[in-house]
């Protein structure tokens, strides 16, 4: 930046060299102190991501000292009809985790927008969930969700309902883990939502009020429309969670029954730990971050060409 | 000097004198996990204490490491990492990997260096126990506790439809028939039933490898890492049997259990009958309220069950100090009255034999003859189900099980599946050796 101001000032030219050499002075400063944390970023970052790439490329047989490198291990990856299960359960976790708890989170955040004493424990009802850890609720869970005498199951047998195995049947686990995520995130979005909720200035639904638009039309044109960025941040974090959280897999089902909620974090753990596979391990690694990557890419831009930064 | 020099050296010289003070005693650990309910970490680090204040040159240390599977990955981790531990208690059907991996060393050296023959060194422990320790000509690791699984009976339900608690069901025909009037049922909705099986990941295999050896099978073949039976008769009658009890006479329900479920459903009355492990029986005599008792799980060709538990192996890369200080802890914690004292603590069998000749063991046995009944069935256990990429050929037959239990599949359909999928699993190992031919 400072040689840049200092070479378009042409009233000074007699100064560059100094400029230049006090650029560089600064620049050496600049890089002397990002130097620690530049130095675990690549140490803990970058050189861990260049092995996972490496690896990925990386092609051992059982029984042979050799080792090729090539694409391979992606063929492999894909042909494999656990990981096209896993991208599914993924997909279906990741549509039916976001939609619910964003839906849920603006509802409890306009709803529990008004800073009164009562509202002020609603809130911290409603937060409780997410200062529980993950493994702990899935923990919760696993008796919450025992068919027959679990506490689900016993109100829903006292309204008549027959016994559901809720973990146990392949059709319904993945749902069940699905309920146990909204109900974990929903308040940790929700906080978000009345961040950005506090920014907006309240002469808007004034001027709204004054012109007579009705409740619903306050807040689909004036707080949904200045919630944009918060929304495009959410949606961002939400989908970070969906790919990096499987700590309630690991304890409620393992993926089971029959694979049914195996999710890519877990596949990519098992071809690493239970198959010693390395290489589709980090192939799959590869493949699912570069795809986490876009989509953030692809969310956080067109979500913030429709956002309106100002009020 | 550069600073950053300084900082080496420093380092340097911090890590001489840490080596340097590791010549006094020689340092060993033992990574261990802790596979069921209970204060066994405790337990452990007690074992340890006693096991260095008799051993003054050695000073041993003992690391948890969480559950069986998390203990054998960070073994692997320490093993690459250049550090291994000087023991593992290990998950006895691991065990075949690591010799086939080629990361832990044969014991007979050691075993022949105590003046003793391998042959009279595997004697002390249960026949059973051999084949998953002693296998491709070497010892590779020694048994530390083990278990079977175990059919457990709640007493007072078997006396309410007129059951003779003291006569449990032996055969498949017996077993099924109790299960039916143990089942009670509320217009279409059951409230109690007659029978439960873990079905989780990993247990589901153990109870399977049961049904399908009561049934005649093998399972796997014992020899030779690359083999297994999936598809074969004797796997088809033990599958169809649960899809019968599930879908046909509807005396266990429906889609996967996970074994917690199933103890919590007997402690509750929910279930009348359950095969659980040998190493639940003090977690049961624990909590269970009413009456209950065990049993064999019962045969419809001839009584077996297969083994489980943990085994002591070495990795290789130790010192020769550290090798020896190993041996020493092994046996210690191998022998009849370490061995003997732990199974009483744990509800695990004590693999050596001469555990059972001590007189507080008989004292404990005549107190509990439910641990009698797991010592009894031992005459009947086998080898317990090890291959080449262990996990992956087991849940090869799990998934296809499950989509059974679940009504998804029939057994005939669903293991032909299992077993093709096990083969490709396999198909690395086998072309490296079986199908390594002279060109």
């Amino acid at each position: 930046m400072a040689i840049a101001t200092a070479s378009d000032d042409v009233f000074v030219e007699e100064e560059r060299p100094t400029a230049r050499v006090l650029g560089r002075r600064h620049d050496r400063l600049a890089l002397a102190l990002i130097a620690p944390s530049l130095l675990f970023l690549v140490v803990f970052t970058y050189w861990p991501i260049a092995q996972v790439v490496l690896q990925a490329l990386t092609i051992e047989t059982f029984g042979s000292k050799t080792v090729e490198h090539g694409f391979g291990n992606f063929a492999r990856l894909f042909a494999d009809a656990s990981f096209g299960r896993a991208v599914t359960n993924n997909l279906i976790y990741a549509a039916g985790t976001i939609v619910p708890s964003i839906g849920l989170a603006l509802a409890l955040a306009v709803g529990l927008r008004e800073s009164t004493r009562f509202n002020a424990l609603l809130r911290t009802v409603v937060f409780f969930p997410v200062l529980l850890p993950l493994v702990a609720a899935a923990s919760l869970f696993l008796f919450v969700f025992l068919p027959g005498i679990g506490l689900l199951d016993h109100h829903l047998g006292r309204l008549g309902f027959h016994q559901t195995n809720w973990l146990g049947d392949p059709d319904v686990a993945l749902w069940s883990l699905i309920g146990l995520t909204v109900w974990k995130n929903a308040a940790y979005y929700m906080l978000f939502f009345i961040a950005g909720l506090q920014a907006i200035p309240d002469d808007l639904y004034e001027a709204a009020r004054l012109e007579g638009a009705s409740a619903t039309q306050r807040f689909a044109r004036v707080t949904l429309p200045l919630l944009g960025p918060t929304l495009a941040f959410v949606l961002v974090v939400a989908l970070v969670n969906v790919v990096t959280q499987v700590d309630h897999v690991v304890v409620l089902t393992k993926g089971g029954p029959s694979d049914s909620t195996n999710l890519v974090l877990y596949y990519i753990y098992q071809q690493a730990h239970e198959n010693y596979d390395t290489g589709k391990a980090a192939a799959a690694t590869v493949a699912s971050l570069t795809a986490l990557v876009a989509l953030s890419v692809l969310s956080l831009r067109t979500l913030e060409r429709a956002v309106h930064y100002e009020a | 000097m550069h600073p950053l020099t300084k900082v080496a050296s420093a380092t340097a010289f911090a890590l001489a004198l840490g080596l340097g003070s590791a010549q006094a005693a020689t340092e060993i650990e033992m990574f261990f996990p802790v596979p069921v309910e209970g204060k066994l970490a405790k337990e452990m680090q007690s074992l340890m204490e006693r096991f260095n204040a008799a051993h003054p040159d050695i000073k041993a240390k003992a690391v948890y490491t969480g559950s069986y599977d998390e203990t054998n990955l960070k073994t692997h981790a320490a093993i690459k990492a250049g550090r291994p531990p000087a023991a593992v208690i290990m998950s006895a059907n691991f065990v075949l990997e690591y010799q086939i991996a080629d990361e832990i060393q044969p014991l007979d050296p050691l075993i022949a260096a105590d003046g003793k023959t391998s042959d009279a060194f595997m004697d002390q422990f249960w026949p059973a126990l051999h084949g998953n320790a002693r296998f491709a000509g070497k010892v590779w690791g020694v048994p530390f506790h083990n278990s079977t699984p175990l059919l457990y009976f709640n007493t007072d339900h078997f006396k309410e439809v007129g059951l003779d608690p003291k006569n449990p069901p032996k055969t498949w025909a017996e077993w099924s028939d109790a299960a039916k009037k143990l089942t009670k049922r509320e217009g279409d909705k059951t409230t109690r039933w007659g029978l439960m099986l873990p079905s989780n990941y990993d247990y589901l295999g153990w109870v399977m490898t049961a049904l399908d050896m009561s049934n005649g099978g093998q399972y796997y073949n014992s020899e030779y890492g690359g083999e297994v039976y999936y598809d074969q008769p004797s796997m088809r009658g033990a599958l169809t049997f649960v899809d019968n009890l599930i879908h046909r006479d509807k005396v266990m329900p429906e889609g996967e259990t996970d074994g917690k479920a199933v103890s919590t459903a007997f402690f509750a009355g929910q279930t009348s009958m359950v095969v659980l492990s040998t190493g639940s029986l003090s977690f049961i005599r624990e909590n269970m309220k009413s009456g209950y008792g065990v049993a064999f799980v019962p045969s419809n060709i001839r009584n077996a069950v297969a083994i489980g538990g943990a085994s002591l192996i070495m990795p290789k890369g130790l010192s020769d100090e550290q090798r020896k200080a190993s041996w020493e802890l092994i046996k210690w914690l191998t022998s009849p009255a370490v061995s003997g004292g732990w199974s009483r603590f744990t509800g695990y069998f004590a693999p050596n034999k001469a555990a059972y000749d001590l007189p507080e063991m008989k004292e404990f046995l005549a107190k509990n003859p439910d641990a009698q009944v797991a010592v009894d069935q031992l005459a009947y256990a086998r080898s317990w189900f090890a291959t080449y990429s262990t996990v992956a050929v087991r849940k090869a037959l799990e998934d296809e099980v499950q989509a059974v239990l679940s009504g998804k599949k029939k057994p005939l359909e669903a293991l032909k599946a299992a077993q093709a999928k096990a083969e490709e699993i396999m198909a690395p190992y086998v072309a490296a050796t079986a199908m390594n031919l002279p060109k």
